[in-house]
């Protein structure tokens, strides 16, 4: 486990905050704010605040392509009449997004016990000091 | 195990195990007929292998809430079981009265059993979940009553916790919300608004606490984390679910008839249902972050852990999908219910009782506090057969629900017949079918691991 200060702590949740208040409530902008804090803080001496920051920016931005663009391929594809691209495009975007979700909610609870978290699959490779 | 009479929780899990497969049999049977529709006809009719899957399901979850609070109260009072004796005369009269009704379903014709067991002097036979005759249902209000008083006066005497407490609000709802299954009035608004406060108030009400005091006790044993903490965030999960889901009701009243402001209420209220789901998930995850020491029964870490997520997934976001009434208008009935349903029960309610079972057998069979490594591993392959089939369960169901919604509701002039719709979403019950069976597996290799590695020592404390 890293080490780090209440402040780091409250940082790193911030951030896991806001990646799930882009998936649930506020899309597009909480990540821009998300964007803003990692123009702050992405050199900030903590890892723990780096890492949570590096993860829920950069996993909102490959989630959020993942989920435009396959819904887009497949309406450009499929068309808009067919019941069955209708099917697939509910279930991807319900266990896609959800999925995210799930991921956030395991994101938050590393970051409120001070630990770093790769986001699986679409995380990046942690920073090296963690 | 501090208290020798916490042991009568074990018949209780046994007999919960029992029924569960029972249910489970009856799930796979059922699945068979939708694809072939005379299968076992007319042996086993589809609505009576239907009554006796639910009816099932909702006995032995019962059993395994039982079982946990025969087990739990003790240790969280720190006192011995008020009655011992009356738990275990309980336990054989509700057993009796489950095995007797299943049999009824399955040897009488409904009617007729309603005749001989007198339904006309107090009718409340023949809505779904609550088909149990009358005399069954006055039996099982005389063991809730007395477990109540059992585990009740426990609690007096004893210390009292906030996870005992919430166990016991949660408890004391479920008996009295069942008796609005003995209301049943000749206006069927009223009759069906007033079966929800059965059917809804009960899984998306009380029974949220006591899936909540579970997770909470397992959590304590297996994390070390303070008490304090743990109660915290248990007070805030319940206090989310019972204004979320109280009101929450009101989903259910969309289209029975009850005025139309229920659309409002009920659409608002019941979005708002998957949060005390979504902090479970981030309390569990959390507090095993947060542990202040590896617990050798990583099986029941596993089942507590995989029960929030699950319990999010299932109720939270497949509840969200049909739950606003915009949506619902379309969806209502359709094998989209099917799958919250199913992901629904077994995330919330399967598996904390098999989290408990987990955690507490290995001492009810005299270990220290884990079985061994072997039997854990077996256990642990348990779950993800169990889990994962049902993931695929829920998602074929879901696939079959959009084009049935798709085909047979939204086409306009077009929209085809049911049966018509059946026909061609027959894949989809093909493999759910599938996935069925390998959840049976996997139960199999759950009761399998209550058998393997006895001879071995059980697992060390990790360093």
């Amino acid at each position: 486990m890293p080490h780090s200060d209440n402040k780091s702590t409250a940082l790193a949740i911030r951030f896991e905050v806001l990646y799930l208040l882009n998936l649930l409530l506020l899309p597009g902008i909480a990540f821009l704010i998300l964007a803003w804090f990692y123009l702050k803080y992405k050199n900030h001496s903590s890892s723990l605040v780096r890492s949570h920051l590096q993860q829920t920016f950069f996993t909102s931005l490959i989630g959020g392509a993942l989920i435009v663009l396959v819904i887009a391929l497949l309406f450009v594809f499929g068309g808009f009449s067919s019941s069955y691209i209708w099917m697939w495009i509910i279930l991807y975007f319900t266990l896609a997004h959800s999925t995210l979700v799930v991921f956030g909610a395991l994101g938050l609870a590393k970051a409120m016990s001070s630990q770093s978290w790769r986001y699986p699959i679409i995380g990046l490779p942690l920073p090296k000091d963690n | 195990m501090k208290y020798t009479s916490q042991m009568v929780a074990k018949p209780y899990f046994i007999a919960a195990i029992a029924l569960f497969v029972g249910q489970i049999l009856f799930g796979v049977i059922m699945g068979m007929q939708y694809v072939v529709g005379d299968f076992l006809f007319p042996e086993i009719p589809f609505n009576v292998a239907r009554m006796v899957h639910t009816n099932l399901l909702i006995v032995w979850l019962l059993f395994g809430f039982m079982g946990a609070a025969y087990y739990m109260v003790p240790d969280e009072a720190e006192t011995e079981l008020h009655s011992p004796l009356l738990a275990k005369v309980m336990f054989w009269i509700f057993l009796a009265a489950g095995v007797v009704t299943i049999l009824g379903y399955l040897l009488v014709p409904y009617a007729t059993l309603a005749e001989i067991t007198m339904n006309d002097l107090l009718p409340t036979m023949g809505r779904e979940f609550l088909e149990q005759p009358t005399i069954i249902k006055i039996g099982i209000v005389v063991v809730a009553l007395a477990f109540l008083f059992n585990i009740g006066m426990t609690i007096l005497k004893g210390r009292k916790t906030v996870i005992n407490l919430v166990l016991m609000i949660g408890l004391v709802g479920l008996a009295v919300f069942f008796l609005f299954a003995f209301y049943n009035p000749d206006n069927i608004v009223l009759d069906k608004m007033f079966w929800w406060f059965v059917v809804h108030l009960w899984v998306e009400g009380v029974w949220e606490l006591i899936l909540g005091s579970l997770l909470a006790y397992v959590l304590i044993k297996t994390t070390g984390v303070d008490r304090e903490v743990i109660e915290k965030w248990l007070y805030v999960i319940i206090a989310m679910a019972l204004i979320t889901g109280l009101i929450g009701t009101g989903h259910h009243f969309f289209w029975i008839g009850t005025p139309g402001y229920w659309q409002w209420w009920g659409s608002i209220f019941s979005a708002l249902e998957p949060i005390p789901f979504f902090m479970m998930t981030i309390f569990a995850f959390n507090m095993v972050n947060k542990r202040r020491r590896q617990h050798p029964n990583k099986a029941a870490v596993l089942w507590a852990l995989g029960c929030s997520v699950m319990a999010f997934l299932g109720a939270g976001v497949w509840g969200f999908m049909h739950t606003l009434s915009f949506v619902n208008y379309y969806t209502h009935g359709s094998q989209i219910t099917a799958a919250h349903g199913h992901m629904a029960f077994y995330g919330a309610y399967v598996m904390i009782v098999l989290a408990i079972i987990s955690y507490a057998m290995p001492m009810l069979n005299g270990r220290k506090a884990a079985n061994s490594m072997k039997a854990q591993i077996v256990e642990m392959w348990s779950f993800w057969l169990m889990t994962i089939s049902m993931v695929f369960i829920t998602l074929f169901l879901t696939a079959a629900g959009i084009l049935q919604v798709y085909l047979q509701r939204m086409n306009g002039d077009a929209s085809l017949p049911f049966m018509v719709v059946q026909d061609k979403i027959e894949i989809f019950y093909w493999m759910r079918e599938g996935a069925g069976i390998i959840f049976l597996i996997g139960l199999i290799v759950y009761i399998a691991s209550f058998f393997v590695g006895r001879d071995q020592p059980e697992a060390e404390m990790p360093k």
